[in-house]
């Protein structure tokens, strides 16, 4: 997320989290893109693009939320329904305290250059 | 044929626990447990780590409560560093304090309105497509609304204090590594509503008043739902106050003849024992004076409410004195009206963030006291789920050699066990059938505990939801993927 702002695009506010949880709602209802961004395991590409879209039902879950419920709030609650994506990262190590591997970082450069490239062509 | 009735996950709670129910040929409840099935390393995780990242490396367990892990590992670092209990700078103490009142006030909103509040609006029986918080939302939008800004506000609270809402920096041993501008103190008191402290206080009020009237319109079933007698855990401050930060430990009995009382938390190995059983990664804490059998205790806001002699903010201590006279004055042994409590404890959290707010002290430069260091430090803190103790030693490197954490889901273990057997001798034992509402009653006797059952890492993808029905033999009667 740092990287990310680090470009400083126009018009992208970035927001880091540890999980997803009900206020996010609140953050995707106010604007018109939201892309969620997390490391992935069982990838074969560096990274997955995917268009996400409000849950029909809200899973019955624990405090932490998916894309798809936070968009399921946000129509529940505020009424909007945001074009929404996930920026999924292909990760390898997962112990505490380990640093990104180099091809976690290669993954990462190539999703943020793409995720640039993508928010530049939706902007109004 | 005897059968087996396994609920994994538990829903709504955080993190990950099976229930397995077995029943024998006539479907009468032969043995309930609740197992928790995650296996939490961190005690181990953190040997051969320096000192002063404990309080940076151990709120990884939870994403949920990290300031309660954080804060209760800078308490035992304070402890090594010279600091403990009464020797940081007001300005520390009271940024902690805000740290931990916002916490409260996030997690107790979160709890109430988004995992709990769908069984008491819509039903336990209703359909589990919507008894979630958009279907809260249908039913009362402004509710659904006010319990997530109470969440936002809490963790704008806790960003403001600790630097991030989720795995933040700010306390440090000895003290805090920041104060409160005044730009952010103003925010929180006098910012465009709804997001200022007294829509919080309001709201907060009228959470309280929400439950009261259902309780009003549903008292046989809210009182006699997984009612047993216990004992109660937690820190109270030395005149018997409600203090979520810091006090001295007391527990009381099902009558409330004090167990303990005034013990200095430091000597906490003197009073509190932990049992292992082979079915749960769970371990059994138990007060050493009552023995193992006799010596479980409840923590969390039930407990908090049993073993305080008064909260110390005004609208709190009206609502506290509602609450302790319907039960004449004993400590309260019924499990849904761990609700109650929670909600005058987030009318309580509201009222002292407030307080500290209008304190100049949040504005001090004084940060950090360093002392004489020393091998061993405990520290403990209040977290919304009960009283969490964070134990370590180190040695002349400044490296961890040792780490003991007793979380406050651990604490109440057997009491979650008890209301699992409550309900399902109650509910489910001798019935022809076995419905979703049923094993949702098993889960809301769980969720009254507000359980964090750990949630150290996630991805994309990952989180099973399953309910399995095995028979004796171990062949899957019935599966549900929700």
């Amino acid at each position: 997320m740092e990287r990310l702002k680090r470009r400083r695009l126009r018009g992208v506010a970035c927001d880091a989290n540890y999980q997803l949880n009900v206020e996010d709602a609140l953050a995707c209802a106010g604007h018109d893109t939201v892309i969620f961004v997390d490391a992935a395991r069982g990838l074969r590409r560096p990274f997955t693009f995917t268009e996400v879209r409000a849950a029909g039902s809200m899973p019955a879950m624990s405090h932490a939320l998916g894309p798809e419920a936070i968009l399921a709030i946000a129509a529940g609650l505020y009424g909007k329904t945001p074009d929404a994506r996930l920026l999924a990262i292909r990760g390898y190590r997962w112990t505490l305290g380990e640093g990104l591997s180099a091809k976690a970082e290669a993954n990462l450069a190539l999703a943020l250059d793409f995720l640039e490239g993508f928010l530049k062509e939706a902007r109004p | 044929m005897g059968r087996k009735i396994t609920i994994e996950p538990v829903t709504r709670v955080e993190g990950h626990g099976k229930v397995t129910i077995r029943l024998d040929d006539a479907g009468k409840v032969t043995q309930s447990r609740f197992h928790v099935v995650e296996f939490r390393g961190f005690e181990r995780f953190v040997q051969g780590r320096p000192y002063w990242e404990a309080p940076v490396l151990v709120q990884r367990l939870c994403g949920i409560c990290p300031v309660s892990h954080h804060l209760a590992a800078a308490k035992a670092m304070d402890v090594i560093v010279g600091a403990g209990p009464g020797k940081l700078t007001a300005t520390a103490e009271k940024m902690r304090r805000l740290m931990h009142y916002g916490q409260m006030l996030q997690s107790h909103a979160l709890h109430f309105f988004y995992l709990s509040s769908p069984d008491f609006l819509l039903g336990m029986d209703a359909d589990p497509a919507v008894r979630n918080i958009i279907g809260v939302a249908a039913l009362n939008k402004d509710l659904a609304v006010q319990g997530v800004l109470l969440r936002k506000f809490g963790q704008e609270i806790i960003l403001a204090t600790a630097g991030k809402k989720i795995h933040g920096t700010g306390a440090v041993p000895g003290g805090i590594n920041k104060n409160l501008s005044p730009e952010e103190r103003d925010r929180f008191l006098k910012g465009a509503a709804p997001l200022n402290i007294d829509q919080m206080i309001e709201w907060s009020r009228a959470a309280v008043e929400l439950f009261k009237d259902y309780h009003r319109k549903n008292k046989d079933m809210v009182d006699g739902f997984a009612e047993f007698p216990s004992n109660h855990l937690s820190l109270v401050r030395k005149d018997g106050a409600l203090d979520f930060y810091h006090g001295v430990l007391r527990a009381v009995d099902a009558e409330g003849r004090k167990v303990l009382d005034d013990v200095d938390y430091q000597n906490y190995l003197e009073v509190i024992g932990e049992e292992t059983r082979s079915w749960s990664y769970m371990k059994f804490p138990y007060l050493r004076s009552l023995g193992k059998t006799d010596g479980w205790y409840r923590v969390g806001p039930l407990a908090r409410l049993n073993t305080c002699d008064y909260i110390p903010s005004p609208l709190a201590q009206k609502e506290f004195e509602v609450y302790k006279a319907y039960t004449d004055g004993k400590p309260n042994n019924m499990s849904l009206h761990t609700h109650w409590a929670r909600l005058i404890e987030l009318l309580h959290s509201a009222e002292v963030i407030k307080e500290l707010l209008l304190d100049k002290d949040l504005q001090g430069a004084k940060l950090v006291k360093k002392g004489k260091k020393v091998a061993e430090g405990v520290g403990l803190i209040e977290a919304p789920r009960g009283t969490l103790f964070h134990h370590y030693r180190i040695n002349d490197d400044d490296q961890i050699t040792m780490a003991n954490l007793i979380v406050s889901t651990t604490n109440n273990n057997e009491p979650m066990n008890r209301a699992v057997h409550w309900v399902a001798m109650n509910a489910l034992s001798e019935k022809p059938e076995i419905t979703e509402g049923m094993l949702n009653r098993v889960e809301v006797a769980i969720r009254a505990y507000d359980p964090c059952l750990s949630c150290a890492t996630h991805a994309v993808g990952r989180m099973p939801l399953e309910v399995t029905l095995v028979d004796a033999r171990g062949n899957v009667l019935q599966r549900k993927v929700r």
